[in-house]
Formats: structure tokens, sequence, C-alpha cells
């Protein structure tokens, strides 16, 4: 036994290691620099919980966790909704089904950077084009507004996040037993009631995964805020990644941007393990 | 058995093998190697040119060069390169705030040749009593940028314009006879582009009230907006009259989109634009665009801001030696023949330092800065002096809620006094 014990350990170690020194021992030196005046060259002195305070004083931080928040709760529902009709769609018995799939994955392909430039160029530039040749006014001045802003960030992550999360779906769904659909609908369940009682429970892991893929990805969000808005118009639509970022590198004012990433860690981190342990729990064992 | 062991042993020395990668012998020779970390983009083809140039002349002597671009992008970059132990030997500061922090990092370079040839002021950033720790890459220089044609066929004589109410008559006959000359507005505002907004036109209209010296605006601990009307007026004649929405208009939009295609009549930019605008239209490059000052009434109205808008440094964490390399290629570069031809030539720089044939400066905007710079007609550049981010993340963004509607010019002033405050007493 104790032999075992010993190889357990043998090969752990190179993971274990791989991980102190990429994650265990950055985060520390961050939470140890949260406490100091680091600047990014040097730490010359301990200050406590200052930077901490000035975290919550600091009303650029409390917009970007606000806006972070509203556009996390309204991607979560779009891409979940959004991704779980397009799965459904795609498992239906018809020609061609394949090839969509591959069309509805595809966007996820491109990086983020590249989809926030091209869909500028549609908000900002098309929209305002097919906007005055219809004469509609709400099509133009995009991205120019906070309200534009937020749902063009929308708009821009449902697109490209929804066919991730149908891939997901899709498996899930594939796996729901026949017979057992089959023996509703001879029992007169209609459609509405076959999904809602007896697929919606069947696919329940699903959700799990793919609500905490989407909540994380929401609040971890940087390359396409950068692309898209830049966090204008007059910081509106900043995310906190972006936030502290600024703060850090443009500020120049590293430790309290360190503090605004620690909390941000503590604030991901609680979300995401809360939403996995209650998902869990209403999981349906077959 | 023996498999298992074989299996932890190899993954270990994987794990080795992915550590050991990173060290790198140093070599003892005479030779030396000049490592630079530099910003400029534009001209990194130029450089590594002059540096093989350099090397054929100075066996001993290798130089290694790095670009990171962007303004922000470069100070995040060069902090890590620091942190990583691995310190590069010349690399750029922008002026007072970064001498601050660099301190300690920044070999004195007041006994070379180059500092004694830099032309008046253009030190004073760098400058703490009788030690130099900058030497200017170039000047640079902008204004309010006009289309010489669109003004022709408007009739209107661009040396009229000595006041903001003569710029605001020249907007108002621009826009009334917009459709004749196929503009789609007089002005392209990127108000998205907060350096433009809150560095540049600020920078216009702050310089005043810090005697146009740098270094007072560093040292200062409030800031009044002393020609903050005219900084208005001048903010609201182009909104006014501007391509709608100026909140998502950016660069690209404002120099490629409009200016370019003669699609508006005015922008303010600087010297910087010319290889974008060659790249669309050489021959409206050449001739086709005028330079403009921007009037402060009651202080300078025929005047342009000109700068430097970064400085190289020398590590003086490296040995003697290393250092005395690195001093020697920059006196070589500024001041040698080969050197003078290529910084000239090659970069297209407005030298900023004494002995240089200027007829030989081929870009048109920077032949018209230069002459400004000749008359002395010039506004000091005092931005690098602002509290690190204020410009750019406190100004800048409260230009986009004045534009938007969402701010009043008061509100405006009072949030930039008192983020300024706040950051000077930290």
């Amino acid at each position: 036994m104790k032999n075992n014990n010993t190889w357990f350990w043998l090969f752990l170690a190179p993971v274990m290691l791989a991980l102190f020194f990429v994650v265990i021992l950055p985060l520390i030196f961050g939470i140890y620099y949260s406490f100091t005046d680091w600047n990014g060259i040097i730490a010359t002195r301990f200050v406590g919980i200052k930077n901490y305070i000035n975290v919550f004083q600091s009303t650029t931080f409390l917009n970007a966790l606000w806006f972070t928040t509203k556009f996390a709760v309204v991607a979560i529902i779009m891409e979940n909704v959004i991704g779980l009709a397009l799965a459904m769609l795609v498992t239906q018995k018809f020609k061609g089904r394949h090839l969509l799939r591959t069309v509805f994955f595809m966007p996820n392909l491109i990086g983020g950077l590249i989809l926030g430039f091209i869909w500028q160029f549609i908000f900002i530039k098309a929209f305002a084009a097919v906007g005055n040749v219809i004469g509609v006014s709400a099509l133009e001045s995009w991205l120019a507004t906070p309200g534009t802003g937020f749902w063009g960030m929308i708009i821009l992550m449902s697109w490209q996040y929804a066919g991730y999360i149908m891939v997901i779906y899709i498996a899930y769904l594939e796996n729901v037993d026949h017979e057992l659909i089959e023996a509703a609908e001879i029992d007169g369940a209609s459609a509405w009631q076959r999904f809602l009682h007896i697929t919606i429970p069947m696919i329940a892991p699903a959700f799990t995964i793919n609500v905490f893929l989407t909540l994380s990805n929401s609040f971890k969000l940087y390359d396409q805020n950068l692309s898209l808005t830049a966090g204008g118009p007059y910081d509106s639509t900043q995310m906190l990644a972006m936030d502290i970022y600024n703060t850090a590198f443009s500020q120049n004012n590293m430790a309290l941007g360190q503090s605004k990433a620690v909390v941000f860690f503590l604030i991901v981190a609680i979300i995401s393990l809360t939403q996995v342990y209650y998902s869990k729990k209403r999981e349906v064992e077959v | 058995m023996k498999k298992k062991w074989l299996m932890a042993v190899i993954s270990l020395l994987l794990v080795v093998a992915l550590t050991a990668c990173s060290g790198s012998g140093s070599s003892g020779s005479k030779k030396v190697t000049i490592n630079i970390f530099q910003y400029k983009v534009e001209f990194k083809k130029q450089f590594s040119q002059l540096a093989k140039e350099y090397e054929k002349t100075h066996p001993n002597v290798t130089v290694t060069i790095t670009t990171v671009g962007g303004g922000s992008d470069y100070g995040a970059a060069l902090k890590s390169k620091f942190a990583s132990g691995n310190e590069p030997t010349i690399y750029n500061i922008g002026g007072p705030s970064d001498v601050k922090d660099w301190k300690g990092k920044l070999a004195d370079l007041s006994g070379t040749k180059t500092a004694k040839l830099a032309l008046p002021g253009t030190l004073n950033g760098v400058t703490e009593g009788s030690k130099v720790y900058g030497l200017p890459y170039n000047e640079e220089g902008y204004g309010i940028l006009y289309n010489k044609k669109i003004f022709a066929k408007a009739g209107i004589d661009p040396a009229s314009i000595t006041s903001l109410a003569a710029l605001e008559s020249v907007s108002k006959k621009l826009n009334d006879k917009k459709a004749a000359l196929g503009l789609k507005a007089v002005y392209a505002l990127p108000a998205k582009e907060t350096w433009v907004t809150g560095l540049h036109s600020s920078n216009v209209f702050l310089s005043p009230e810090f005697n146009q010296d740098v270094t007072k605006a560093f040292k200062s601990k409030t800031v009044s907006f002393k020609y903050g009307k005219q900084f208005k007026q001048y903010l609201d004649i182009q909104q006014k009259y501007s391509v709608q929405p100026t909140a998502s208009l950016d660069y690209s939009a404002q120099v490629e989109q409009y200016f370019s295609n003669g699609k508006v009549a005015m922008i303010q930019q600087g010297d910087w634009v010319s290889p974008t605008i060659i790249g669309i239209n050489k021959k409206f490059e050449n001739s086709g665009i005028g330079l403009l000052p921007i009037p402060v009434d009651g202080f300078k109205t025929d005047s342009i801001p000109v700068g430097v808008p970064m400085y190289w440094a020398v590590n003086s964490n490296k040995s003697a030696q290393e250092i005395k390399a690195a001093k020697d290629f920059l006196n070589w570069m500024y001041t040698s023949n080969t050197g003078k031809k290529m910084v000239l030539e090659d970069f297209q720089f407005i030298p900023a330092y004494k002995g240089y044939d200027t007829s030989k400066i081929k870009d048109s905007l920077a032949r018209q800065i230069y002459d400004y710079a000749q008359k002395k007609k010039t506004i000091g550049w005092v931005f690098m002096g602002y509290p690190t981010g204020w410009g750019m993340n406190t100004l800048g963004v409260d230009i986009q809620k004045y534009t938007s509607g969402k701010m009043s010019w008061d509100a405006l002033v009072k949030d930039s006094q008192n983020a300024w405050k706040t950051s000077r007493n930290q």
C-alpha cells in the first residue's frame, strides 16, 4: 500500500509542479502585490487594505461590475436559448443537417478580436446604410450610445458562442432514449409536454456545463469587448477585465489593478461554484 | 515495475527539459550585444537596416532589436521585460513620469555628443538638474489639416483663419456649400480616439497655463482650465460640423475613409498620417494638404504644437562597457553622416538635432511643420506631464460624454480638475 502511494505522487509530480509554478505561485504573488504599492517595477511598502478600499470606491470598477453582471445575465439566456434551439433543429431528421451543424459552429472558429472588428463594421457601416435605405433611424449610430453598445455585445457573443453551446446540447439530445419519448407519445403527451417533462430533465447535465461555460466566459470577456467598443462610448460598455487592464497598464496603477483582479477572481469563483453546485443537484440519474 | 519507473523518469525529464530551455550561456569575450527594446512600429524595417549598417563598421558590436507598438502596450511590455530579468540595454521613455518610474535604471546621457546637439527645449521632459536621461527620437507636430482643393473651390483663404470665430465662420461657409463640394461634413471629429481629444486637443489649450513646460505640468498639483472657454468653443465647432455620431468615429474612419477621400474638409491630426494617406492617394499627400494652426484666442493663434513623442534611454544596470557601446550607437545614429542621412531620408524624421540638411525632408506635412518650428511658431507639448492616464481615461472620456450631450462643460471641467488633484495627492 505504501508503495502504491509513492507511485501515486511520483506520477502526479510533473502536473503538480507545473500547476504550482504557473498557477498557484503567480496567484500568491498577485495577492501579495495587492497589499503593496507595487508599480510594476518595484514594491516599496506595505499599504494594508488601502487598495481594496479604493477598489470599492472606484466608480469605473463598480460601473464595470454592474455592466458585466447585466451582460452576463442576458448573454447566458440568449446563448443557451439560441444554442438549444439550433441543437433541436439540427437533430431533426432532414437533409443538410450536418452541413447546418458546421455552419452554425463556424463563427466559433474565428478569433474574438477579428469578430469584434467584423461586427464593428456591420454595426457602424452596414446598419447605417440599411437604415438609410429603408428609413429606420434606429439602425443608425449603433455603438455610439450605451444601449446599442450593450446590445451590440450581446448580438456578437450570441452569434459566436451559440454554435459552440449547440454542439454540447446535440451530444446530450442524441443520447435521450427514444423509447421514453415514444412511450410518452402513446400515453398522449403533446410535443410541448414531451419536451418539458422528458427531454429537459434528460439533458440537465448539458445545462450545468453550458451555463457554467457561458457564465465564466461572459465574466472574463475581454477581446470582443476591446475590438467592438473598446469600452466606449464614454466607458459605458467597459467590462471588468478591461477595467482591470486599464487600471494596471494605462493608468499605471499596478497594485490597484491587482486588487481589482483579486476581487474579480473571488466573484467569478463564488458565482461559478455556486452555480455548478445547484445545477448538479437538479440533474436526474437514469 | 520497470515500465512504471521508466514512465515516471520520462515525465520528470520532460519537465526538466521544459524549464532548461530558458537557460542560455553568456559570452565573456570583448564582443558587446546591445539589446534595443523600442516602440515605433512604423520604422522597424528601416531601423534594422541602420543597425546592420552599424554592425558592418563596428564588428565587435551586435545589435538586436525588439519592437512592441502602441503607447500603453509598450509600457506594459517593457515592465514584463524588466521583470523577466532579461533587461534591454536601450529602451524608450516618454517624459517626466517615466523618468520618475524608471529612476535607478536610467544612465546619465548629458555628456554625449547627441545630447549637446539636441534642439533647445527638446530635452525638457527628461532633464533633472544637470542630468539628462533621454535623447529625443524626432519631432512631431499636429494642427488642423485641410484639403487645399476644397478650400480653393469654396473660395476660402486659409490665412484668414486667425481666431476661433474665423474658424467657425469658415466652417459654416463650408457647411452651407456641402453638397456642391461633395462633402459629407466639414470635420471628422474622432471622439472615440481619446488620445486625439484628451491629449492632443487639450494640449493646445492647457499648455499656456503651464508656460508650455512639460515639467511644470508634471509638478503641478492642480489644473485650472484657464483657456477652458476657448477649448469648449473649439470642440463645439468640430462637434457641430462633424460627421455623426462622433462617439464611434475612429482614427481610420477619420483619416482614411473621410479625409483621404475628400469627404471632409478638415481634421485635427499630425505628420504621422502621411504614410497612411500616401497609401491611398499619393498625389493628395504630396500637394493637396495644408496645415493650419489651432487658434487659441488670447494666447497664440498662429502656432502649432510641436514636441518629442518618445526618448531613447540607456539602462544603467548594465556593465560600463555595454553602456558605452549603447551611447556610441546612439551618437552614431544621430551625428554621423551615414546615420544622419538615414534618419532624415529613410526614417523620414523631423530631426530634433542641429546639423541636418533639412532641405532633404521629403514629406510635405513634415516640411510644413519644420517651417513652423523654424519660425519659432510653436506651442510646447505638455500632455506627457499629465497624471498617468488622466488625458485619455478622464478628460477624453468626459469629452465623449460632453459631445454626446450627457455631461455639461462645467461638470467636465470640475471632474477633470478633481481627478487631476486626486492622482497628484496620492
